[in-house]
């Protein structure tokens, strides 16, 4: 097995609560899995983590082998190779495509390249031509999908999906749904929560359980 | 950000057009209140200015203000009338080249109905115990200008430590106290030349003692001591002062009329 | 009654007719307040923001001071730069006192807690999500934060507006260190305050006007940026 994350004794608290309490867990590189437990169990809470945008209270993530440094520096570089979709996404006050072209600026892509990514992820999404949308002005199901295809126009090594589909109509469910399974073929490690408890069986992959922070 | 930046620019582009009108040289003057109130420095700077492509900046405050803003050196010359403070501003090093200027003289002036009849009186300091008597309400400048100076060695000639409810401490200058005191009708010290400017349409009040030798008001320009403050722009002070004493100013003040009365007197050479 | 609808035609004329002492008044302080902020916008709003979003001792401190200063009173703010900028002070050789430069120290100085303030409030009622979507979709901390910011510029431009509100409204400063000076350093507050003492009722009258104008305008940017 080709290790991407490895996380040992890592422990989440928030005050007294220990929210996360994850023994030892290896993720694999070009895998799909779904994270599933209950409210509250700690899905969301782990997926920041795996984002390197909070550190653990206590304990080891390694990734890529060696463990997580949480500087500033060393960050950077990190949370370049991998994108967390929010549960309730927040889009800039902007248009569409400012939203999704976000990720790409900051990685110095621009111009016709920029232009062209961004448009295939909107397609990918199922909303082509809406570039030009304000993002404020967006239904609850297009904000996710627009959120979608500004995680998925990076083309991030690690794709970290939290319930992704839960606002999505039937249709557009089932559309991306076969965007999310094909991701893993070309090498994105995509891992993603659900409260759909046929979700996991119809994606196949690896399915975490939580159970109140631990794994199941 | 780009409305931001927009914004921004937009102000510094305002920002730059309000201030791109000042360049010339400028020349600091400290002053009393009654040169700017009485209208005479809008006909006396103007010329000067002009001739020398300078601005005046006038700080208009009391001639006890207007001194120790010269002794602190943040002007360059000095335009008051206490002579005794101006001596021992010029006693102290902090200005040279005194030069007399002009002169007028306080009347007092008060309602018409001269409730306390000190037009009866034969000297300021008999009007002034009289008003004292009657409880008449009398504004002080009570700001240690040139005027104030002069009220207090009035008070102290006629033996009286002016106090109680009638007896009112303005703080202002010499064309607010005047508002005041006919919003109040009160009688008041004032320069026959702030007063002048404000005869008719801004006061209703009248001269109600006038004439007396000690009311008589000299003004004189001091250069701030270039010694003591290096900075100060001694050779514009003294073209200045030259301008003020010599016979164009000279003309310029002797013919300044307010109401179609003459405002200040020159000294005949 | 007859004065009184008199001192507003003339008012009014003088408006009209762009009377040079009402256009000096309301142009020095139109540019006096303008530069004043801008010096506030470039230290307040970078420190409201730095304050909001970094985490440290006497971080509470800093907040407490910063709603002090933004009681400060004007005359205080003005004693303290006269003593400071007056040929006697530590910075007397700049020859500042007097000039509209001095007022824009004394109004820069007023102004800075405002922006500070208002930046900080807006920066701490900030969606918490802004700052790790920026972060997750690959920005550095500074870009970061310069997206906050620029998804909180209706919030920010209030603060300046804010700012400049306060400033161009004020009078103890401009007086203390400007002094009034007749078409150099006479602003509206000024001349209102001078002015009208020595009767120049009309001018004044016609300064106040614009003077309320201009904060009509100001509080209707206010309230329409606070609506966005
Ligand atoms: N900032 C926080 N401060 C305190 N407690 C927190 C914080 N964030 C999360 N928690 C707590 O941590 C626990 C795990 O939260 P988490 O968001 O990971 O749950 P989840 O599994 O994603 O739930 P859901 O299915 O509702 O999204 C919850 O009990 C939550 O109340
Ligand atoms: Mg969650």
């Amino acid at each position: 097995m080709n290790e991407l994350y490895h996380l040992e004794s890592i422990r989440k608290c928030y005050g007294e609560r220990t929210v996360l309490a994850i023994d030892d867990l290896a993720l694999a590189a070009g895998k799909l899995y779904t994270l599933t437990g209950a409210n509250g169990s700690g899905k969301t809470t782990l997926l920041t983590l795996l984002a390197f945008l909070a550190p653990p209270s206590s304990g080891e993530l390694r990734y890529g082998g060696k463990p997580v440094r949480w500087t500033n520096a060393a960050l950077l570089s990190l949370r370049r190779q991998v994108t967390l979709l929010h549960q309730s996404p927040y889009l800039f006050n902007g248009s569409v495509f400012a939203n999704i072209a976000f990720g790409l600026k900051m990685r110095g892509i621009r111009g016709e390249e920029r232009r062209r990514r961004v448009e295939r992820s909107l397609e990918q999404v199922g909303l082509p031509g809406f570039g030009h949308r304000r993002a404020r002005e967006l239904s609850g199901g297009e904000s996710q999908r627009v959120a979608m295809a500004r995680a998925l126009v990076l083309e991030p090594k690690v794709l970290l999906l939290d319930e992704p589909l839960a606002n999505v109509d039937r249709a557009t469910c089932e559309h991306l749904e076969q965007v999310i399974v094909s991701l893993p073929g070309n090498g994105t490690t995509v891992i993603m929560t659900t409260h759909d408890p046929e979700q996991p069986h119809r994606l196949g992959g690896k399915q975490i359980r939580l159970v109140t922070g631990k794994l199941a | 950000m780009k409305s931001l930046r927009g914004a921004f620019l937009a102000i510094i582009a305002l920002v730059v057009l309000c201030s791109a009108a000042s360049a010339e040289e400028r020349l600091k003057m400290s002053t009393t209140t009654s040169t700017q109130d009485s209208g005479l420095l809008r006909v006396l700077l103007p010329p000067f200015e002009k001739e020398n492509n300078v601005k005046v900046d006038v700080i208009a405050v009391g001639t006890g203000q207007a001194l120790k803003i010269g002794e602190a050196g943040d002007v360059d010359v000095v335009f008051v009338h206490a002579r005794k403070l101006e001596d021992k501003f010029v006693a102290n090093g902090f200005g040279v080249n005194r030069r007399d200027v002009m002169y007028n003289d306080f009347v007092i002036i008060g309602p018409k109905s001269d409730p306390a009849g000190i037009a009866r009186a034969k000297t300021a300091a008999e009007a002034l115990r009289m008003i004292a008597a009657k409880g008449a309400t009398f504004i002080s400048r009570g700001d240690k200008s040139g005027t104030h100076v002069k009220e207090k060695e009035l008070w102290q000639a006629a033996g009286i430590q002016p106090k109680g409810s009638w007896y009112i401490e303005a703080g202002q200058g010499m064309g607010p106290v005047i508002t005041m005191a006919t919003e109040r009708q009160a009688y008041t010290l004032a320069d026959r030349g702030t007063y002048n400017a404000y005869k008719g349409t801004k006061t209703d009040l009248v001269i109600n003692f006038q004439g007396e030798k000690g009311l008589f008001n000299a003004y004189g320009v001091i250069a701030v001591n270039p010694k003591k403050f290096p900075h100060v722009k001694y050779d514009l002070a003294m073209k200045f002062i030259d301008f003020v004493t010599g016979p164009a100013g000279q003309k310029i003040i002797a013919g300044y009329k307010a109401h179609g009365e003459p405002v200040f007197f020159i000294y005949k050479k | 009654m007859g004065f009184l609808s008199d001192t507003f035609s003339t008012a009014l004329d003088l408006i009209a007719s762009f009377d040079p002492d009402v256009v000096n008044a309301v142009s020095t302080s139109l540019g006096v307040a303008l530069w004043s902020i801008l010096f506030a916008t470039l230290a307040g709003v970078p420190a409201g923001v730095v304050v909001g979003v970094t985490e440290f001792p006497g971080k509470r401190a800093v907040i407490t001071l910063l709603n002090t200063l933004m009681a400060l009173p004007t005359v205080v703010v003005g004693l303290a730069v006269y003593g400071i900028i007056s040929r006697q002070g530590p910075l007397g050789e700049l020859g500042l006192l007097f000039t509209p430069k001095a007022m824009v120290i004394g109004q820069t100085i007023l102004a800075i807690p405002i922006v500070a303030n208002y930046t900080l409030g807006t920066v701490k009622g900030a969606d918490p999500r802004i700052v790790p979507t920026a972060l997750t979709l690959g920005a550095g901390p500074l870009q970061s934060i310069r997206q906050l910011v620029q998804e909180l510029r209706f919030g920010i431009m209030a603060a300046v507006i804010a700012g400049f509100g306060r400033v161009v409204a004020e009078v103890g400063v401009a007086m203390m260190l400007g002094g009034n000076i007749r078409g150099y350093t006479r602003t509206m507050t000024t001349a209102i305050a001078m002015e009208t003492g020595k009767g120049e009722f009309a001018l004044g009258l016609a300064l106040g006007l614009i003077l309320m104008g201009v904060a009509l305008l100001v509080n209707l940017f206010l309230n329409i940026l606070q609506q966005r």
